[in-house]
């Protein structure tokens, strides 16, 4: 069943290369904008489970500040050797009032 | 009186027809003195032993000895734009940190912790430290040791040097290169005369617009060597003949470390005596990739033009436009012909002025029968506009064809071309009964030359 969640977070607050750790439905999703466009992950490392906020992100790569395992944020999938476990990622939208709309499930 | 030496060339003969120092005659803009330049010393014709390519002998020599002395490209400046960035760059068995550590300063640092050996970063990416994955041994980005948990079991390494080891580093158009020999020469002699000959083309200021990667089954020398000649356009491009003067072409070497083939374009092939100045025209337009546009409708070339002129001044025309800069000082030449340059061992640089195409061959970790082919299309952008970010690398699996990446263009058929033979020539060699190739006197010199050259750094 998938739960959607409508945030109260303009879509224009998030910058790009910027990171947003959010607190929905239990879970911690990081919140990402690259190139233009929104991303939401489990903002938690697949290696050791840092926390992902704060990364850098460079060209829709989002990598782990504490040993730099990079994940494509379209599609969570790691590069490297550290871990081969994908990130969890959620849809995420822009609503009709500019806030921006995930899909949990 | 000093008299002139004239250095014996090598090879005496040269394809019938226009030569490219005729063609720099029709110029009617002053021709740069690098252009003039045609030099190509006598190296000899003697056969040459497959075993250079197909014997695991020889790429353990390469490996003691050329590998660990030669400066070599490890990646673009803009690859790792902020301090902290750093890429890891993989030669043979060894891997280096390139890390920028200042506005414009940059360090290598072997990527091996000084505590168990792990490596110290796995990837490409930014650091504020570099904290080994393993126990936590921690380094900042200049390579000063910042301890390790557990400090009170390590009390004899306190007068230690725990710094991280360095390798030689410098940079020349925007690219990074480092040399493990730290009694190397100076990176600026190593290159002599490639920065001179590029002083028309800033490639420091041009941006990374495509990269791509793939493993070819083949030594990285048969890769490089694939591109060092234009001999191979007759067989292997020859939907290209209609406006490549392949025959025509010109090869020089500079020293050790450099050197360079020039095949017009605008002209059709020696081959191809018939072909009309309008089919030269359509022709380059539509398949060459290289050129301003990639199709020839709406060109109509005027009455009186041959098409290497048209094609120059269109070229020139959408060139600037793009790069918002007057290229009133190019030649015909610059706009439109082949000059590639390698960088020895496995660097090749292309010149231009919107379009600077480069190849890198590596060999694939330790494997000798396999190399890594990267091609890199440098661009310029409008004056006064901020620069663009690099493109990702897009490495595309060992099946997959250079056709499938639409970011190379026209470029990616002709790879394909290539690819065709690579595997193939080192395949054939391991079956060959002959045991040696025979080069071609002048058209292959390039490839005597790198293997002279070779044989320098394994005798030293």
């Amino acid at each position: 069943m998938t739960t959607t969640a409508d945030t109260l977070i303009p879509a224009i607050d998030i910058t790009d290369n910027q990171t947003l750790a959010v607190t929905l439905e239990g879970k911690n999703i990081l919140i990402c904008k690259a190139n233009g466009d929104y991303y939401a992950v489990d903002n938690q490392c697949t290696h050791q489970r840092a926390e992902l906020s704060g990364g850098r992100i460079r060209n829709c790569y989002l990598a782990c500040p504490l040993h730099g395992v990079r994940f494509d944020l379209r599609t969570g999938m790691p590069k490297g050797e550290l871990t081969r476990v994908p990130l969890k990622t959620y849809p995420v939208s822009v609503a009709e009032d500019g806030n921006l709309h995930l899909e949990l499930d | 009186m000093s008299e002139l030496i004239k250095v014996k060339q090598q090879g005496e003969e040269r394809c019938e027809g226009v030569s490219y120092q005729d063609l720099l005659n029709d110029e009617t803009i002053e021709v740069p003195a690098y252009l003039r330049e045609d030099n190509n010393p006598y190296m000899g014709n003697d056969d040459i032993s497959v075993d250079r390519w197909i014997s695991r002998d020889f790429h353990d020599q390469e490996k003691e000895k050329l590998w660990p002395k030669v400066w070599q490209m490890t990646c673009r400046e803009e690859d790792i734009p902020e301090i902290g960035d750093h890429h890891i760059y993989e030669i043979v068995d060894q891997s280096i940190i390139v890390t920028r550590t200042g506005e414009n300063e940059f360090k290598g640092f072997i990527n091996s912790c000084l505590h168990r050996g792990r490596i110290l970063r796995d990837n490409d990416g930014h650091a504020e430290e570099f904290v080994c994955p393993f126990h936590g041994a921690t380094w900042d980005i200049n390579g000063n040791f910042k301890g390790i948990p557990c400090k009170w079991d390590f009390s004899h390494l306190d007068e230690k040097d725990m710094s991280l080891p360095q390798v030689k580093i410098g940079t020349w158009g925007g690219f990074i290169f480092i040399n493990f020999d730290e009694n190397c020469i100076p990176l600026d002699d190593y290159l002599s005369p490639l920065p001179e000959h590029f002083s028309r083309f800033p490639l420091h200021d041009y941006y990374k617009g495509a990269h791509v990667q793939r493993v070819v089954q083949c030594n990285w020398k048969v890769g490089a060597e694939a591109f060092m000649e234009s001999f191979h356009t007759l067989e292997t491009h020859s939907e290209i003949l209609t406006f490549t003067g392949d025959a025509n072409s010109q090869y020089d070497t500079f020293g050790d470390h450099v050197s360079r083939s020039v095949t017009p374009m605008g002209i059709p092939s020696p081959h191809r005596p018939d072909v009309t100045e309008a089919e030269t025209m359509r022709d380059i337009l539509e398949l060459s990739g290289r050129m301003a546009t990639d199709s020839a409708e709406g060109h109509e070339m005027p009455e009186g033009l041959t098409a290497r002129t048209y094609v120059a001044e269109t070229n020139r025309e959408m060139f600037s436009e793009i790069i918002g800069e007057s290229l009133d000082h190019a030649t015909k030449s610059e706009l439109e012909d082949a000059i590639l340059y390698m960088l020895f061992p496995n660097t090749q640089v292309w010149t231009g002025y919107h379009g600077n195409i480069v190849y890198r061959f590596l060999p694939n970790g330790d494997d000798h029968n396999s190399c890594i082919f990267e091609t890199m299309i440098l661009l310029r952008y409008e004056k006064g506009t901020k620069r663009p970010d690099p493109a990702e690398k897009n490495i595309l699996r060992p099946d997959q064809a250079f056709s499938e990446a639409p970011e190379i263009g026209g470029l990616g058929p002709v790879f394909d071309q290539d690819d065709s033979n690579m595997a193939a020539v080192q395949k054939g060699m391991i079956a060959s009964r002959k045991g040696a190739v025979s080069l071609a006197s002048y058209q292959e010199s390039r490839i005597r030359h790198l293997h002279q050259t070779i044989d320098k750094y394994l005798n030293a």
